[in-house]
């Protein structure tokens, strides 16, 4: 269900959050990748067991995707600094996430820097 | 005086005024039903002294003890040993293997108790209840003497049902009436109807430190005993919190919609 190296970032994030977001596995994140994606947020949900953002991207061809990131539960994301409002829709954004290994457009969060210029991370 | 006897009686007179034979109503008043761990009168009664008092937010602890229950595994049996085989697998090509927690299904014991969130645990002299910070899962170990139900009426569960005494310093907590279906231990490990655990929790570090020591069989998965040894620590900083997981929630993760999961 996890690779070791995901399974050690996972319970790492876990144990200095205090409280961690284990609801499925991270197999299918590539942890050793970071990609940043500069875009427009959709949506920001703020929820248990995960919230997460929904970014707008717009490729070098001109074609905009809508990419997924997970990140951790409200209460990891407090500890980071995070609020419910820090993100809205229409926010210009750079986020940074370990992709999916299979090129679908979607990331395990692991920071992003705000329309104020502000870098905030996962836990 | 005990509100037990009024409703026997009551029973009985209803039995009789039905035109049932004495000797069923007699039976009715043989056959004392259980009274409820929460019922003042089993809160009431004399016990021995408990050993701890789990009251307490706890944590698993992953600096002692992974989260996983193996290795070492036991010797699996065929077909638990075909999923082993396919979820060591798909985990060396990236892949989730029937990652049926992340598809909304509880996480059952024993995982749910090292899901790594928080456990409140609230203990009364006649039961400990659990409710895990993931999900709300809820588990009741009794320990008011009630015996396992009757397996002809158990109401099977992720959680199963477990029944504890006290052993010296040690809490022992039998546990079984399993629902095998999408559940499984560590990455697709199957159980079956036949799974069983006992849990031996020993209070350490002055109270701040618990030890749970699993046995866990399942002759139709496994030969012997599968043995696991886990802890987690007080955590008084912290609650738990409400959480679900909820399939249109699911929809917006790209972990649990990708097709990088084996389903």
């Amino acid at each position: 269900m996890k690779s070791p190296a995901l399974i050690a970032i996972a319970i790492g994030a876990a144990l200095a959050a205090g409280q961690a977001s284990a609801h499925h596995s991270y197999a299918m994140f590539d942890a050793a990748q970071n990609k940043q994606l500069a875009g427009t947020v959709q949506d920001f949900k703020w929820t248990n067991p995960h919230s997460y953002i929904e970014v707008l991207v717009t490729d070098d061809k001109g074609q905009t995707q809508k990419w997924g990131v997970e990140c951790g539960s409200p209460a990891q994301l407090v500890r980071a600094g995070w609020r419910s409002s820090t993100l809205n829709p229409g926010d210009h954004v750079v986020v940074t996430v370990h992709p999916l290994r299979s090129g679908e457009f979607g990331g395990a969060f692991v920071s992003v820097q705000t329309p104020d210029g502000k870098v905030l991370k996962g836990s | 005086m005990s509100r037990l006897p009024i409703a026997l009686g009551a029973a009985a007179a209803a039995c009789a005024f039905m035109g049932a034979p004495l000797a069923q109503a007699q039976q009715a008043q043989a056959e004392v039903p259980q009274l409820g761990a929460l019922a003042p009168e089993n809160l009431a009664k004399k016990r021995p002294k408990a050993a701890f008092d789990l009251t307490g937010t706890w944590f698993v602890d992953t600096k002692k003890a992974s989260f996983k229950f193996g290795p070492a595994y036991p010797k699996f049996l065929p077909e638990a040993q075909k999923e082993y085989d396919a979820g060591v697998k798909a985990t060396a090509e990236h892949r989730a293997y029937k990652d049926y927690i992340g598809q909304c299904y509880p996480a059952g014991m024993p995982m749910i108790m090292t899901r790594v969130w928080p456990i409140a645990m609230v203990q009364l002299p006649t039961v400990i209840y659990m409710v895990s910070g993931f999900e709300n899962a809820f588990r009741a170990i009794y320990l008011d003497g009630r015996p396992h139900t009757d397996p002809d009426l158990v109401v099977r569960s992720f959680n199963g049902e477990s029944i504890g005494h006290w052993e010296g310093d040690t809490l022992v907590v039998d546990t079984n009436a399993f629902t095998p279906e999408h559940h499984t231990i560590d990455v697709g490990i199957p159980i079956s109807d036949q799974f069983h655990m006992v849990e031996r929790l020993r209070l350490l570090d002055k109270g701040q430190s618990l030890e749970i020591a699993y046995t866990m069989t399942d002759p139709r998965m496994w030969e012997g005993e599968w043995k696991s040894l886990h802890y987690w620590r007080r955590v008084d900083d912290q609650d738990i919190t409400e959480v679900e997981c909820l399939p249109d929630l699911d929809q917006h993760l790209p972990a649990t919609q990708s097709k990088l999961n084996v389903r």
